[in-house]
């Protein structure tokens, strides 16, 4: 089954924080609290090269990790190359390709 | 003659356990090879390789030539411990042999000859010499002592930090020839004999200490002596002293062309425990010298590795530019070794990653030389804007393979450890490459360079770094440039430089337009920008760091503009200074006829 | 007769000094530019009254003149310590107090790479744009009107990538500004504003921001623009996301232009080593933020302006004469 990570949301349409399970994303910002200081400019977004060849959206797919959405986050991350162009235009300097690498880490099966 | 006394025991057992488990280390990683590498090895052991691999554990293993190097002091330690050790063993086998003719002499026999030998006649050149060689490896000992009290001296700002098994084989070896040199000087004090130390001592002790008590002095001494060896010879394949016998072997390897890979293989057992954590290492690392970053070094790297604690955290916090592997003085293969760890812990294959890449194509123009500008140089418009105006001025037909975006080479996939999902996008542009029919390939990112030129199949099409071709246009005179009173001075990025072995050619580039001034650590000893995507470890203030630290060397030089041939590096760079920096195409561009 | 020096002839020296004057203090402001004025010289009509720039600058200037100020000008100064300056031709000027008011500088748009500024045409900052309508003509850089034109706020603000990690405060309220003055002059423009946050802070400015989006129907798009690459017409493609849609977006325009921020002045450093605090921004640091605000952490070393944060006209204005309210009661005590 295809997945439209964060596109497509058949179940309730809200982030239910009192559902959701916090751990992973708490596990997530621990390992790198610099992830917090986004402050969603959508640079990242805008220079992505598989962003601009897919639906891929690094800043939406890690902003939803940290509300406990996890469904498709590994898969979507995959799409990214790792080139890091986007470390390169952060305005904070989040360490993005630690991000991607540490999410897939946590989400994936390893 | 019997030549077995109960002091021996711990000596035998010590080096029964050190034999046996060599073999078997070795036998199973020569076994565990993959087929090709025992081809490899077969194919080399009856060519002049076998010979060329002897000479050179000659001078490394024994003489310790790159150390030396790096400094004479603490080459000489390193030499007379072990060149001293080998002399003390040949000479006392021939010493044996001389006093006994041809005939079979136990290991303790040869070790401990001295103590059995005291009814034979003496003779003195024998005495002296070895004399001689154990007072050659005592100096040793002294300056290790004196090493971990003042390393400077010997040109190191730190040293290894050890661990318990290193530091009980450490205190073995540092007592075993001060127990040797008193052992046989009361040896020598109950029977006369030896040189002009032991003997002296000798002759010494027995005017002062009561010959009753000698003899249990005597006996005693030998224990220590045998205990000592006995226990450095039971540590020494567990520790880092495995690196005496692992070091011979990989040198042979080395010479019938076995090399590491992406992959984890048995030799890589080679080159780690080849490893003698003398931390030579330590002092070129910037992120121990700018970040105090103190646990990641390749030393400890390979240390974690070989003990099966390798924190992913330790293998991603590298840099990997290299600036250690050019030091080392065994020659490890210290960034494959990183990044095939990386691939055990992180590599995931996914057939249907990237699927999305299929048929993508936002090239444009048409022409036999290819400029494929890296993911990075389009966030740097003006080494993209010098480069079409260079070719314009060439008048060279291009193909632009990723003007308006393209995809990634494929190396910071790899540099990550996912070495098959890279494949995918090695395949993509080939494949992209091929379909437009380039002869040639230009980059201007030397990330992307490396990984064309190692891990991309281009037979038919030549790949050139900017820099390269740029010099190539010049001398053929298809690009003339004006020469002039600037200075310029020159940061060699890490994948270019150490990477591609490229330091020349920009640097005749600078030369044509302007003067070149060297920073204090240049060419193979250059420092790294900071921003090597090699490394997702460091923060960005981290990063920052570096690059000032980096910055403030060109600075130093008092050049007016620093030129790079990375557009990593030249963003990286910029953001530890004031001073213009450039790219190398820029100021070719500028300085058009 | 107690005399002050004002290193700096900007809106904050020239207001501290009238404010001394008044009291009956003899100030001399030291203006290393030929006149006096500072950046206000370069600025057009000022938010969000769309007052014109010459005529707070006339006014401050006149009465200056009136009140019979000493002023230096073409006078830069070296070093600074508690009552005296070093010029940078070595000559001393002894006082009894110093006020630094010497401002801020502009962020150089060129470091910025990736936004083409001074590599293509038709990139411009927002002081190119103030310049442009001072000198009554506006356009691109063949002189054709422009018919799209976007802003990109916080360049040189807010970017760790260039160690500017501050928000420079006035650029969102000027982009704002701009934007209008650019529909103004061409209706038929669309006008675009890429921003990360929009900070409305001071009066009239929320107000001046609803009528840019109501009444001028200037286009608001949150994101930050990536990157900018020259078209063969000669115009601006521009990349950003859109975030409110999450969805990558590029777009041609006419005109591009960079509200550039503020950085910290570049004689700062020389006050630092004079033993005064700079933060970590570059600005220089005052005593505290409250009843300290316009004092060093040197006695008789007083702070102005822009010298210790970005800050407004009117804002600095105020601090012109808290500065010197605060070295009048210095000088009472001394």
């Amino acid at each position: 089954m295809p997945v439209h990570f964060g596109y497509t949301i058949s179940k309730p349409r809200a982030i239910d924080i009192d559902h959701n399970n916090l751990r992973k994303s708490d596990e997530i910002l621990r390992e790198m609290p610099e992830l917090q200081t986004c402050i969603g400019c959508g640079a990242c977004t805008a220079v992505c090269t598989a962003g601009n060849l897919t639906q891929f959206n690094f800043r939406k797919v890690h902003t939803l990790v940290r509300r406990g959405e996890y469904q498709g986050a590994y898969e979507e991350m995959n799409k990214c190359m790792l080139c890091g162009k986007c470390r390169l235009v952060c305005p904070r300097g989040i360490n993005t390709r630690g991000v991607v690498m540490l999410i897939k880490r946590k989400l994936g099966d390893f | 003659m019997s030549f077995y006394a109960p002091f021996c025991l711990p000596f035998i057992i010590g080096a029964v356990v050190m034999f046996a488990t060599i073999l078997w280390k070795w036998g199973s990683w020569l076994y565990r090879l993959p087929h090709a590498d025992k081809m490899r090895i077969l194919r080399g052991l009856p060519t002049t390789r076998t010979l060329s691999a002897a000479w050179e554990v000659v001078r490394e293993s024994l003489l310790h030539r790159r150390i030396f190097r790096v400094n004479p002091l603490l080459g000489y330690m390193h030499m007379s411990l072990a060149f001293g050790w080998f002399l003390l063993i040949a000479v006392g086998w021939i010493e044996t042999v001389a006093y006994l003719g041809f005939r079979f002499v136990p290991l303790q026999g040869h070790v401990f000859f001295k103590y059995f030998a005291t009814g034979l006649e003496h003779k003195p050149v024998f005495d002296f010499l070895m004399d001689l060689l154990l007072l050659f490896v005592l100096s040793g000992v002294a300056l290790a002592w004196g090493k971990r009290l003042y390393s400077r001296a010997m040109g190191m700002r730190r040293t290894t930090k050890h661990v318990l098994g290193d530091r009980i084989a450490l205190s073995a070896l540092w007592f075993i020839f001060p127990a040797r040199l008193v052992a046989e000087s009361l040896t020598c004090a109950l029977y006369g004999g030896g040189g002009f130390l032991t003997g002296s001592i000798g002759a010494w002790m027995a005017g002062h200490i009561d010959a009753g008590v000698l003899i249990y002095l005597e006996s005693a001494a030998w224990w220590i002596y045998s205990s000592c060896l006995g226990l450095f010879f039971v540590a020494l394949p567990f520790s880092r002293y495995m690196h005496i016998f692992t070091e011979i072997p990989l040198i042979f390897l080395r010479h019938y062309g076995l090399r590491s890979s992406e992959k984890e293989s048995a030799y890589d057992h080679f080159q780690i425990e080849a490893c003698s954590r003398c931390g030579i290492c330590i002092d070129p690392c910037q992120l121990q010298s700018v970040l105090q970053i103190n646990d990641v070094q390749s030393v400890y790297f390979l240390r974690d590795r070989r003990y099966h604690s390798l924190r992913l955290q330790t293998a991603d916090n590298c840099l990997m530019c290299g600036r250690c592997a050019e030091r080392c003085p065994v020659g490890i293969d210290l960034n494959t070794l990183r990044l095939n760890s990386r691939d055990t812990m992180r590599n995931v294959p996914d057939e249907k990653r990237y699927d999305y890449l299929q048929g993508v194509d936002r090239s444009s123009g048409t022409g036999k030389v290819g400029y494929f500008a890296g993911c990075m140089t389009l966030l740097t418009p003006r080494i993209l804007l010098a480069m079409e105006r260079i070719f314009k001025a060439s008048g060279e037909e291009v193909w632009w393979a990723d003007k308006e975006g393209g995809v990634c080479c494929g190396r910071p996939l790899m540099l990550s450890g996912e070495t098959d999902s890279a494949l995918k996008m090695i395949q993509y542009n080939t494949e992209l490459f091929r379909k437009h029919g380039i002869t040639t390939l230009v980059t201007s990112c030397p990330i992307c360079l490396r990984v064309f030129r190692e891990e991309y199949r281009l037979d038919g099409i030549e790949v050139l770094h900017h820099s390269e071709y740029l010099l190539r246009l010049m001398r053929s005179g298809r690009l003339n440039v004006t020469h002039g009173a600037e200075r310029f001075t020159y940061h060699d990025p890490c994948e270019l430089g150490r990477g591609s072995g490229i330091y020349d050619e920009p640097r005749a580039v600078i030369e044509a337009i302007g003067e070149l001034l060297e920073p204090a650590e240049t060419r193979e000893h250059a420092l790294c920008c900071g921003s090597s995507v090699a490394n997702t470890a460091i923060s960005d203030g981290q990063q920052l760091q570096l690059a000032r630290s980096v910055a403030a060397e060109l600075d130093a030089t008092g050049a007016s503009t620093i030129v790079t041939a990375c557009p990593l590096c030249k963003k990286a760079i910029a953001r530890g200074t004031q001073t213009e920096v450039r790219d190398l195409a820029e100021i070719v561009a500028e300085h058009l006829q | 007769m107690k005399r002050v020096i004002i290193i700096g002839g900007g809106v904050a020296g020239m207001q501290t000094a009238l404010r001394l004057a008044e009291e009956g203090v003899e100030p001399l402001i030291v203006e290393k530019e030929a006149e006096l004025g500072g950046k206000l010289r370069g600025w057009h009509r000022l938010f969000p009254s769309f007052t014109p720039a010459s005529e707070v600058l006339g006014e401050l200037r006149s009465r200056v003149a009136r009140r019979g100020i000493e002023v230096m000008t073409s006078t830069e100064v070296k070093a600074v310590e508690a009552g005296a300056v070093t010029l940078v031709d070595g000559r001393r000027i002894e006082g009894d107090a110093v006020t630094i008011c010497s401002g801020f500088d502009l962020f150089d748009a060129r470091i910025k790479e990736e936004y083409g500024y001074g590599i293509y045409d038709n990139v411009f900052t927002s002081v190119d744009i103030e310049r442009m309508l001072n000198e009554g003509r506006v356009a691109r850089a063949d002189g054709s009107r422009p018919r799209r034109i976007a802003f990109l706020h916080c360049v040189g603000s807010r970017d760790e990538k260039v160690c500017q990690r501050h928000c420079s405060r006035v650029c969102c309220v000027t982009g704002v500004k701009q934007a209008m003055e650019m529909k103004e002059l061409f209706p038929e423009a669309d006008v675009f504003n890429f921003y990360m946050d929009i900070r409305m802070f001071g009066p009239g400015y929320e107000e001046m921001y609803r009528e840019a989006q109501q009444r001028y129907n200037i286009h608001f798009v949150r994101g930050r623009i990536s990157e900018a690459a020259p078209t063969i017409d000669g115009r601006v493609q521009i990349k950003a996301e859109d975030t409110l849609t999450g969805r990558p977006l590029r777009m041609s325009v006419d005109m591009l232009v960079l509200l550039v921020g503020m950085r910290a002045g570049e004689t700062n450093p020389a006050y630092e080593a004079a033993g005064l605090g700079r933060l970590e921004s570059g600005f220089m640091a005052p005593r505290d933020s409250f009843l300290g605000n316009v004092r060093s952490r040197t006695e008789g070393i007083f702070y102005a302006g822009t010298v210790t944060a970005p800050k407004n006209i009117g804002e600095t204005i105020n601090e012109g004469c808290a500065a010197a309210d605060a070295v009048l009661e210095y000088l009472k005590k001394s």
